[in-house]
């Protein structure tokens, strides 16, 4: 069964834009233009997330954002803004979304990050507590923080160890950039100088110097993967 | 309406002049004329005391011989008499038939003399023996000289009236020309003249000059926004030119180029060019926010942990760029509120400009120490630096030296810190590594 997404947006070409791109994704796509609309299809339960702009006509994208979660409902909500500022963002999580993102966006960043919101409501309902993760012959023991590799240990700083976990529990997902720099340094803003890469290429050179097989994959476009198998 | 305003202040200063000179002609008029009056009553009883005894002792004729030389010359006011039985005058000074009634009386004023024109009297009038004894005084006396102060105090009126408008008109005149200087001032500025201020007067600590002077401040800061808005937008532009223009270049070349493969190459370069525009506009659209961010958005912050945390993230960056990269905590002061964020950003635009402008020396220092001022954080490369007559310019809102010309979107990095810097109180400056360029972040303590 296909994922349900309901997209609230006003904006007619985004709108299509954002269905067009996600059922091509293979993800069922309901739309809807103002916040009270929203509201609606929201509390009735059936979505796996919801992609809501802020500026919508009727009831403000925030205001409906703080009703659905008032409501008890938990599906994830990733809200897309032109307001980019680091304290609108604040606003947006603070209101109860689970991401936020600017636009003008790719879609890459926009479907690595709603894949990562639905797999994460997936994890919680099924597997709540896990202290070892495996991808390929790679594991991670949370609980020591020992990574192991075919049965080597591979030292890693903290921070490293920080990254490959949050890649690790994105196991074959694209993770972008920004993703990064907002879950493992908390920074909101592009540091340039591709910072991202250059850390994602030490624990890469840890992760596959003196193995066989890669298992950092980059992904043109978007960011990286940490899979077995290249995509 | 400024002239209204200053006619009402003419005319409340008049009205409250006029309403206290009157209230004191009033109390002045009443205190007289009670005065006046008391010693009438006084001077009557008195008198009539001491004719009283004077007829104990020695009888009517006593009497009647001192009331003939009681009357001083001249003294036609004075009310002195004996009645006899039935009301007529006997002797002394009085109407031959005055219009009393005989029964003892200690103090009335009444007019006792209907046939004539004359004013009333005080009198008294007390029984001696068979006689009644008539000692008073007529008020005409007391009436002209209560007429003469009313005149005194009518002039009184009149001249506080002329005063009260003078003194209005000139307070006016004060409070008006004190006033259209800063409404002068005001209309300039509205006009779109910001350079202009009220001249405010050295030792001057009056309430205008108080207004005056944060009128000033306001205006300088205003002057100050306005000047940097104009260059934001102004560089924001130039800036936002070449990468666009370079965009539709790479697009037009894209559009022509028949191999699929080069194309989807050429296109992905479109997008790297996009990108760089639209975080040159967050960055933009970060600073003139961050002119106006509450201080609720700020949050307790160690700033010893802070720098560590951007130094972690960058050391590996600058080692690959082949830099040494030395994190120095000189000092490690509790946590303080600070906009974590957009101080992180500035620290990552100061890193990011030592690697892009100093790499050449080799090594970029990320230090934390107590200036005299506050808490000082520094990036210090060993780079070719920026000569003291420049470092006024680079710092001047994106005025971006020539050198730097190349590398796009600099200004804005600038300005980014620089407004961070304002925004926690601190300041942004230059100083000389020698060889090299400190660039510095002051936060007050």
């Amino acid at each position: 069964m296909s994922r349900k997404i309901l997209i609230v947006e006003d904006d007619s070409s985004t709108a299509a834009y954002l269905a067009k791109g996600l059922a091509e994704a293979g993800y069922a796509v309901e739309a809807c233009k103002d916040g009270r609309d929203g509201l609606f299809l929201a509390s009735e339960g059936i979505f796996d997330l919801i992609i809501a702009d802020r500026m919508l006509p009727g009831l403000d994208g925030l205001a409906m954002v703080s009703a659905i979660r008032g409501a008890k409902i938990t599906t994830p909500i990733l809200v897309l803004s032109a307001l980019a500022a680091v304290d609108d963002r604040v606003d947006g999580l603070k209101a109860g979304a689970d991401d936020y993102l600017c636009k003008p966006f790719s879609f890459a960043e926009l479907s690595a990050r709603i894949e990562a919101l639905v797999r994460r409501s997936d994890r919680t309902a099924t597997e709540p507590q896990k202290t070892k993760l495996a991808v390929g012959d790679l594991e991670i023991d949370l609980l020591s923080r020992i990574v192991t590799r075919a049965g080597r240990s591979i030292p890693l700083g903290a921070r490293e160890f920080n990254l490959l976990e949050f890649m690790a529990r994105h196991a074959g997902q694209v993770v972008t950039r920004t993703m990064m720099l907002e879950k493992i340094w908390n920074y909101h803003f592009d540091p340039g100088s591709n910072v991202v890469d250059v850390h994602i290429g030490r624990l890469r050179r840890k992760l596959e110097d003196g193995f066989e097989s890669p298992i950092l994959h980059t992904v043109r476009g978007a960011g990286y993967r940490l899979a077995q198998e290249a995509a | 309406m400024r002239l209204s305003v200053t006619a009402r202040i003419a005319l409340l200063s008049i009205a409250l002049a006029i309403v206290t000179n009157l209230v004191l002609v009033g109390v002045v008029w009443r205190q007289g004329d009670n005065a006046a009056m008391q010693a009438v009553r006084r001077e009557t009883i008195e008198k009539s005391d001491a004719m009283r005894a004077l007829y104990r002792s020695g009888g009517l004729a006593a009497v009647t011989t001192a009331i003939d030389g009681a009357r001083a010359p001249g003294d036609v006011s004075l009310l002195l008499a004996v009645l006899d039985g039935a009301g007529n005058r006997l002797a002394g000074f009085a109407p031959p038939r005055p219009a009393v009634t005989l029964v003892p009386t200690s103090f009335r004023v009444a007019d006792i003399d209907s046939s004539t024109a004359t004013r009333d009297v005080g009198y008294a009038l007390h029984p001696i023996g068979r006689y009644w004894l008539l000692t008073g005084r007529s008020l005409d006396l007391v009436e002209a000289e209560q007429r003469a102060i009313e005149r005194a105090l009518g002039l009184a009126v009149v001249l506080s009236l002329a005063l009260g408008i003078g003194a209005g008109l000139v307070l006016a005149r004060f409070v008006g020309g004190r006033l259209d200087r800063i409404a002068a001032v005001i209309e300039a500025v509205g006009e779109g003249d910001l350079s202009r201020r009220v001249p405010v007067d050295a030792g001057g600590g009056d309430a205008f000059d108080r207004l005056a002077a944060r009128l000033n401040l306001m205006l300088g800061k205003l002057e100050r926004l306005m000047a940097e808005l104009r260059v934001v937008t102004d560089s924001l532009a130039h800036d936002l030119r070449s990468p666009l223009a370079r965009l539709r270049t790479k697009t037009e070349q894209a559009v022509l180029m028949a191999d699929p493969a080069a194309r989807d190459v050429a296109l992905s370069n479109l997008l790297i060019e996009t990108d760089l525009v639209m975080a040159m506009l967050t960055t933009a659209i970060e600073i003139s926010r961050s002119e106006a961010v509450s201080r609720d958005r700020f949050t307790a912050v160690a700033p010893a942990e802070l720098i560590e945390e951007i130094a972690e993230l960058y050391e590996p960056v600058a080692e690959d760029a082949g830099l040494a990269f030395v994190t120095a905590i000189e000092t490690r002061p509790p946590a303080m509120k600070v906009h974590r964020e957009l101080l992180s950003q500035a620290i990552a635009n100061l890193i990011d400009n030592a690697m892009k402008h100093g790499a050449a020396g080799g090594a970029v220092t990320l230090r934390l120490l107590d200036a005299v001022d506050g808490l000082a954080i520094q990036v210090e490369d060993r780079g070719p630096g920026i000569a003291e007559a420049d470092r006024a310019v680079a710092m001047k809102r994106f005025g971006r030296l020539d050198s730097a010309r190349t590398t796009p979107g600099a200004g804005l990095g600038m300005a980014l810190i620089e407004a961070v810097a304002r925004l926690h109180g601190g300041r942004y400056e230059l100083a000389d590594n020698a060889p090299g360029l400190i660039a510095r972040i002051v936060l007050p303590r």
